[in-house]
């Protein structure tokens, strides 16, 4: 890996000195990935991942349990909780609190989707309901750190890094990593920290971009007051033609690189802007997500996430926070449900008919489930045996459910799926074997995917 | 990298040398075997262990002898690597891991020749070669390669050089003509020792420990609050200025609190051990978060005193050191005594936990006063408090189920903003409210019945003025109910910075001033340093600053007004409501007016969840008694009615004037006093072994502080403690410690460390580069601990002073110059690529330690923190150009121009920090407005500057950021860039106006915008030069 880059910048030496700067190619990453040739075909070239951060309840979305309903006020039987980790439920009785909504079925597949989603049950038959995914953290930050990174020591980097660094980047006027957040409007809005989206222990130049629904959208994106995009651009040429006086008699290939990232930045000056100009998109588009450009809402970035997979930004990360519903539940998802359930379909459906779809992998899910017992008496509180994700796109077998929980919707018991299982399956469809793409860190070879993961084949077309 | 690394180790083999086991065989082994066949018991497969000669030259089960020294053809893993099956070969395909060529042969030569091993060279004792210095051990080595030690660099680099590398500063014109002008043979050496005495040296040196000591000022999970740690980062600053020996500073950090007669200064030391991060998420389990935090520490301490990688051992013994899930524990039991719970409380006066209180003698007198005078206060008020007689509660409960103590909101006729805010009035209007209530935030529409909303610009400090007309009546009290909402970036109620600052309230009866006598809040825990006395004391300096989050209702202020009001139905009623405090933008954002013509009412306001008038007046442990007869209450019951009626009695009035003068001038001078967290010690937790790290196993065996066996067993009687480990730290039995710390600076130096990983000197780090050098330097080091002469002895090295500039024979033989064959060019770090460009322009305002600052950031940055909601505000005055080390470090949301140049979060140690080449470097460089600024000052000082020409001044300004004039070429193309830019500036007046707005520098008296917006086109490309930011 570092040594192709030093052949790289040998080659990049000769092409400043033979054709000029016109040569130079991105430098946000590589365009040819760490991972070249890719280790098997791929199925998709690019993800988005649509986290709901919280926390979703899988009881009031993805997971019908007509069993908790007859429980429903009764005590949990002890033979399912005994020795497990319990959050703010430790030392109260622990009750079952019935599914606070109905199921329907939807689509030719007939899955059961709470009856609050009807907009994802319309596209039922392309996603693919993962009812048996698992994880090892109880606490939001570091729930998180595990989905994100399969790990919770700090400093692992994002799997929107390792993509990026594994295939490289399409765009180059445009990170290949690029994060939205958006809140809920049912305060339930756990801080997400940056270090989510961080590189780590890789070059930080993979680490994610957020952008940003006030002020610039990314920042120091805009030129100061004043300043047109002229003139601006004629002090990027003075810099760059001093700079390469310098290189010029020092030969230091970080010069040519810093020439090269500064007119990386002028083009992401105006490519940016434009990413995020959503006044020509017609008002039918804007309709079917139920965006208000310049709200910052999840149906926002839903559009902004197509228009950043059409653009060929390798990782999509769409955070909603709002989603940790230790009260009110009900009210909750209901909420939740006008907040994200259209603009979901609307982004599946959008990407299914400008063809993308079939080479980007669409992910929706949290950091852990709900528990089937009530807290306070209408929430319920965090919970990691067992909770839903779903997947559509490329690579994914659509219209089915894959996996179960237990009749309460406490433990994914049929086919699990771990964090990691999730993450090795994510590489296997871009083309990479989670077995072979490592770092070397602190004399470990570090991988997304930890010392386990399996392919989930089951989930594949 | 490493493969031409490898290069350089394989080639004595080529020269005839023999096999060293540390130089040549421990890296293929430890990347290839030890996996399975290493230290970690419990992944070893066929029962083999090579990392031990011992182990290694048995017979396994079957009687093959896996290693037979001398004899390469009986040894099964010669055997087994040159294996020629799939089945059989080692290591297995499956482990992707591949055996070259030259790596089998150099194993079956080591056989060969007798199998040696050696220990590991990080935990052999240090060998000092005598009579050495470091330009004799590097030119050996470099002779090896048939290399020699460059010329120096000429004096302007050097300067330029040692000033960024000792001080982060760039040398000013005066330094560098001094030095040049100084044709002395000492020059150098007297430029170094002046820049080692500057406290700027301490500046710069502090910024690698602070990130190793992973300080920042805030807790890192959760809320991230900010929490009081920068005492421990001006010790260390103090700590570098006075060049404390290494010894004495690391004893003070890891065990200052357990020093016999404790100062104050070894007190904040020992704040090293609390600069985990730490959680105050209501529903995290305490033991989970100890058991982090403990881990934390050891990561720590293994990481910055021995360069190890202990903190792998805490599910597992170490697959490649011999490092025990034993020794990772008791590590960790050395902490064991620190006073701490799992949630760490993030506000108020419990928060943080052990904290110190920094006072003079004389502040801790005034304190001691003051805090009696508050006492004989409180006293006064429960003597004079009537008791709650069966007659008079009778009253009150009548006159309260007739509605007597209602809130009467008011219906305003105009509100105001003096600064530019919006006001709008929400009478009979509906309009969106988004509270907090039971756990959740309620979104709804309704009418605003009297609601006062701000909207539009946010100005730093406002006044707003609101007119009203009560109806006819008599009014004791006036409310003022502060809407909670959503909406609102601070606390869900200020519109700005991160709590509201009131400062004045005044009401005025048509011309007339009326005075209040109390000022009551309903929530006064949370804001027991800025109580609510300061909004009627008169003095706009003072404010009510209450920080609140998750209260499930609004804030309500009550004012009592010291005459009763009388009101016809056409008196009008103007209320000022003053912001002048210090944060900025920390404006009301939502509030309605009330008055009440009872003195008894308590500041209770409508109901949030659904935004419904209701009556309020009682406080909450009141409330229930109104209806409950007094003879049914419980002792407590009297209690809190005779508190109440304390409270409410008007005869009390002047008493509670003298409680709240007391309690402002209490925490006024205690809000003024720094704390410090500390470490405090307490009798030793139980520390067990958890198995795989899971904190809900509590089947492991206990253990007790032990530093790890490999290095034997402390001498101690007794359980050992912090101060022991501190001592055997720096003691001659640890041979790790000097190693560790100089392969530290030396990086500060040179780019790279002679070990490669800073943070892993174990078998997986990288045999140094010259470990002659790492020795002499390690011993040098530890024969007095002085870290300015270890550094004073690398700058003034040949090796240190050489051109950076590479022959082509070097690049070849040393093409990453791990040997030291010339210097390397080294982008400066975060803080530098800022310190540069305010010392450049003239912006940079010195200071030594102190609070830190708040420079200009993004708006909207930290919409994601939460808990509680807040907004940034940026410093004032000198703050704001203070150097970047002192920036307020919030770990989750680090300033985004230090990010952007690679400076660490500090959640965790850092020993190495990346250093990147990424466009959004360029963004800040262009258009952050702190380099926007510092390029409008660089240019008002180069045209104020005693020079006349555009090419004097392009010189001028050369000499400042880069310690040399332009050249002929660069002063064209910069000539150039002015004059276009002069001619589009004159075209376009209001553009040149619009540039020069940026940043809080006042602009000179006398000013030609077009000229200075011009010149500042050309400082600012100055400040984006890769030279600027480079130390050649």
């Amino acid at each position: 890996m570092l040594e192709l880059n030093l052949k790289r910048r040998a080659f990049l030496e000769r092409s400043i000195a033979g054709f000029g700067l016109a040569a130079l190619s991105n430098l946000w990453g590589k365009t040819i990935g760490a991972v070249n040739p890719l280790h098997h075909a791929p199925k998709a070239k690019r993800v988005i991942f649509l986290y709901q951060a919280g926390g979703p309840s899988h009881l009031e979305t993805f997971d019908p349990k007509p069993k908790l309903a007859e429980m429903h006020g009764k005590p949990m039987p002890e033979s399912f909780t005994k020795g497990q980790q319990i959050a703010q439920l430790q030392g109260r009785p622990l009750i079952c609190y019935g599914p606070q909504h109905g199921f329907q079925k939807f689509g030719q597949s007939g899955a059961d989707i709470c009856e609050h989603f009807p907009h994802i049950g319309s596209v039922a038959d392309d996603i693919c309901i993962v009812r048996s995914m698992w994880t090892e953290q109880i606490n939001h930050d570091p729930a998180h750190t595990i989905m994100n990174t399969g790990s919770i020591i700090t400093g692992r980097p994002s799997m929107g890094s390792w993509v990026v660094y594994g295939l490289g980047v399409e765009n180059q006027d445009l990170p290949g990593f690029v994060v939205l957040m958006s809140s809920g409007k049912g305060g339930q809005n756990q801080p997400v920290a940056g270090r989510q989206w961080s590189a780590g222990i890789l070059p930080s130049k993979f680490q994610g971009v957020k952008f940003n629904s006030v002020g610039d959208p990314v920042l120091y994106v805009n030129n100061p007051p004043g300043l047109s995009s002229d003139m601006q651009k004629d002090t990027i040429r003075a810099v760059n033609r001093l700079n390469q006086l310098q290189h010029q008699s020092l030969a230091d290939p970080e010069i040519q690189t810093r020439i090269a990232q500064y007119e990386m930045a002028f083009r992401m000056q105006s490519s940016v802007p434009d990413l995020v100009d959503m006044s020509k998109e017609p008002a039918h588009v804007l309709e079917a997500y139920g965006a208000k450009p310049g709200d910052g809402s999840y149906a926002s970035n839903c559009l902004l996430a197509r228009r950043l997979a059409e653009r060929g930004v390798r990782f999509i990360q769409l955070y909603h926070r709002d989603w940790d519903h230790h009260g009110g539940v009900k009210d909750g998802i209901v909420s939740k449900a006008q907040e994200v359930d259209k603009a979901t379909a609307a982004l599946i459906r959008d990407l299914k008919q400008r063809g993308l779809l079939e080479d980007t992998l669409v992910v929706w899910g949290g950091e852990f489930g709900r528990t089937p017992m009530s807290q306070g008496g209408n929430g319920r509180d965090h919970h990691i045996k067992g909770f839903s994700y779903f997947l559509a796109g490329g690579g994914i077998r659509g219209g089915q459910v894959y996996g179960a929980t237990d009749e309460l919707g406490y433990a994914a018991v049929e086919k699990p799926v771990s964090v990691h299982d999730f993450h090795a399956t994510m590489l296997h469809l871009l083309g990479i074997n989670h077995l072979r793409m490592t770092v070397k860190h602190q004399g470990l070879d570090v991988r997304l995917t930890g010392i386990s993961g399996e392919v989930v084949k089951g989930i594949l077309a | 990298m490493r493969s031409a690394w490898l290069m350089f180790a394989i080639s004595p083999l080529l020269l005839g040398q023999s096999v060293s086991f540390n130089r040549d065989i421990r890296p293929i082994m430890a990347d290839t075997c030890f996996r399975c066949h290493g230290p970690d018991a419990g992944t070893r497969m066929a029962n083999l262990r090579l990392d031990s000669r011992e182990a290694a030259t048995k017979p396994n089960r079957r009687g093959q002898i896996p290693i037979v020294p001398g004899d390469p053809d009986k040894s099964l893993i010669i055997e087994r690597i040159f294996h020629t099956s799939e089945a059989r070969v080692m290591p297995p395909p499956y482990a992707h891991k591949e055996l070259s060529t030259a790596q089998k042969e150099t194993i079956r030569r080591w056989v060969a020749e007798g199998a040696k091993y050696e220990g590991h060279w990080a935990y052999e004792p240090i060998r000092k070669p005598s009579g050495a210095s470091i330009d004799e051990l590097v030119s050996k080595r470099l002779a090896r390669e048939g290399l020699e030690i460059s010329a120096s660099a000429d004096k302007r680099t050097l300067v330029r050089r040692v000033s960024l590398d000792l001080t982060g500063l760039p040398p000013s014109p005066e330094d560098v003509r001094a030095f040049l002008d100084d044709k002395s043979p000492q020059a150098y050496e007297k430029l170094v020792d002046r820049l080692l005495r500057s406290p700027a040296y301490a500046e710069k040196m502090a910024i690698h420990w602070l990130d190793a000591v992973r300080y920042a000022d805030s807790a890192g999970f959760h809320g991230d609050n900010i929490f009081p740690a920068w005492p421990y980062r001006d010790y260390v600053l103090n700590s570098f200025r006075d060049n404390k020996p290494f010894d004495q500073f690391s004893r003070e950090q890891l065990a200052g609190d357990l020093l016999p007669n404790a100062t104050e200064e070894q007190k904040i030391a020992s704040a090293f051990n609390r600069l985990n991060r730490v959680s105050a998420e209501g529903g995290l389990q305490p033991k989970e978060y100890l058991a982090k935090y403990g881990a934390d520490r050891v990561r720590t301490v293994s990481t910055v005193w021995m360069g190890s990688t202990l903190g792998c051992a805490e599910c597992h013994d170490h697959k490649f050191d011999p490092f025990l899930a034993k020794d990772f524990y008791a590590m960790k039991a050395f902490f064991a005594d620190i006073k701490e719970t799992g949630l760490v409380p993030d506000r108020g006066p419990k928060a943080w936990g052990s904290k110190l209180l920094l006072a003079t003698p004389e502040q801790r007198q005034q304190l001691a006063a003051l805090e009696n005078k508050l006492a004989e206060a409180k006293a006064r008020i429960e003597k004079a408090a009537p008791e709650p007689a069966p007659a008079l509660v009778e009253s009150i409960q009548k006159a309260y189920a007739a509605g007597a103590y209602a809130w009467q909101i008011q219906r305003p006729l105009s509100a105001k903003s003096a600064n530019g805010a919006t006001l709008t009035i929400y009478n009979e209007e509906e309009v969106d409210m988004m509270p907090y209530y039971g756990g959740v935030i309620r979104g709804f529409r309704a009418k605003g019945n009297g609601l006062v909303v701000a909207s539009g610009p946010v100005p730093d400090r406002d006044t707003y003025t609101v007119t009203f007309r009560p109806a006819a009546g008599t009014w004791k009290s006036l409310g003022l109910e502060i809407v909670q909402d959503e909406t609102l970036p601070a606390n869900a109620v200020a519109r700005g910075g991160d709590r509201l600052m009131l400062s004045e309230v005044e009401l005025m009866a048509g011309q007339k001033p009326l005075r209040f006598t109390m000022a009551t809040s309903n929530i006064a825990d949370q804001s027991y340093q800025q109580p609510p006395a300061a909004v009627i004391d008169g003095d706009p300096k003072t404010n009510w600053g209450p920080i609140t989050y998750g209260e499930n209702k609004n804030l309500f202020l009550a004012l009592r007004l010291r005459e009763p009001l009388v009101t016809d139905g056409k008196t009008t009623l103007r209320v000022t409501l003053r912001h002048d405090g210090d944060i900025r933008k920390g404006t009301l954002g939502r509030f309605r007016l009330a008055l009440n013509a009872v003195e008894y009412a308590w500041p209770e306001g409508t109901d949030v969840s659904t935004d419904k008038k209701r009556p309020g007046g009682l406080p909450e442990d009141v409330l229930r008694l109104a209806k409950l007869p007094s003879a049914d209450w419980k002792p407590e019951d009297r209690k809190a009615f005779t508190r109440f009626l304390a409270w409410s009695d008007p005869k009390l009035t002047p008493l509670h004037s003298e409680l709240a003068q007391a309690e402002q001038a209490y925490f006024g001078l205690d809000a003024s006093i720094p704390r410090s967290l500390y470490t405090e010690a307490t009798t030793p937790t139980e520390t067990r072994i958890l198995p795989r790290g899971n904190f809900l196993d509590d089947s492991g065996a206990v253990v007790e502080p032990a530093i790890p066996e490999v290095f034997g067993k402390l001498p101690t009687q007794g359980r050992a403690t912090r101060l022991d480990l501190a001592n055997w730290i720096v003691s001659p039995q640890n041979p790790l410690t000097p190693r560790v710390f100089v392969n530290r600076i030396w990086r500060q130096f040179f780019g790279t460390g002679l070990s490669r990983a800073l943070d892993d000197l174990g078998s997986q780090g990288e045999v140094p580069t010259n470990p002659e050098l790492m020795d002499w330097l390690a011993a040098e080091f530890a024969s007095d601990w002085d870290m300015r002469r270890l550094v004073r002895n690398i700058v003034l090295s040949r090796t240190y002073q050489q051109s950076s500039q590479a022959s082509p024979e070097a690049l070849a033989k040393d093409p990453d110059n791990r040997l030291l064959s010339r210097q390397t060019r080294l982008r400066v770090d975060a803080e530098i690529v800022h310190d540069i460009a305010l010392a450049a322009s003239g912006l940079l305002a010195p200071r030594f330690g102190g609070a830190p600052v708040k420079p200009y950031q993004p708006d909207g940055y930290l919409t994601t923190l939460n808990f509680p909601k807040r907004d940034y505000s940026h410093s004032q005055g000198p703050d704001l150009y203070a150097r970047a080390l002192y920036t307020q470090w919030q770990r989750t949301f680090l300033h985004p121009s230090l990010m952007t140049f690679d400076a660490p979060s500090r959640e965790e140690c850092t020993v190495n920090r990346t250093t990147s080449n990424t466009p959004l470097q360029a963004l800040v460089l262009l258009n952050d407005p702190i380099y926007v600024e510092a390029a409008r000052v660089f240019a008002q000082n180069m045209l104020a500057a005693p020079v006349r020409t555009l090419r004097e001044r392009i010189d001028w300004a050369f000499e400042r950021a880069l310690a040399r004039p332009a050249t002929e070429a660069e002063q064209s193309i910069l000539t150039e860039l002015y004059q276009s830019n002069l001619k589009r500036f004159t075209q376009e007046p209001l553009a040149a106006q619009q540039l020069l707005t940026v940043g809080e520098a006042p602009l000179p008296a006398k000013v030609r915008p077009a000229e200075l917006a011009a010149a500042t086109t050309v400082t600012r490309a100055i400040l984006n030069l890769h030279e600027t930011i480079t130390r050649n």
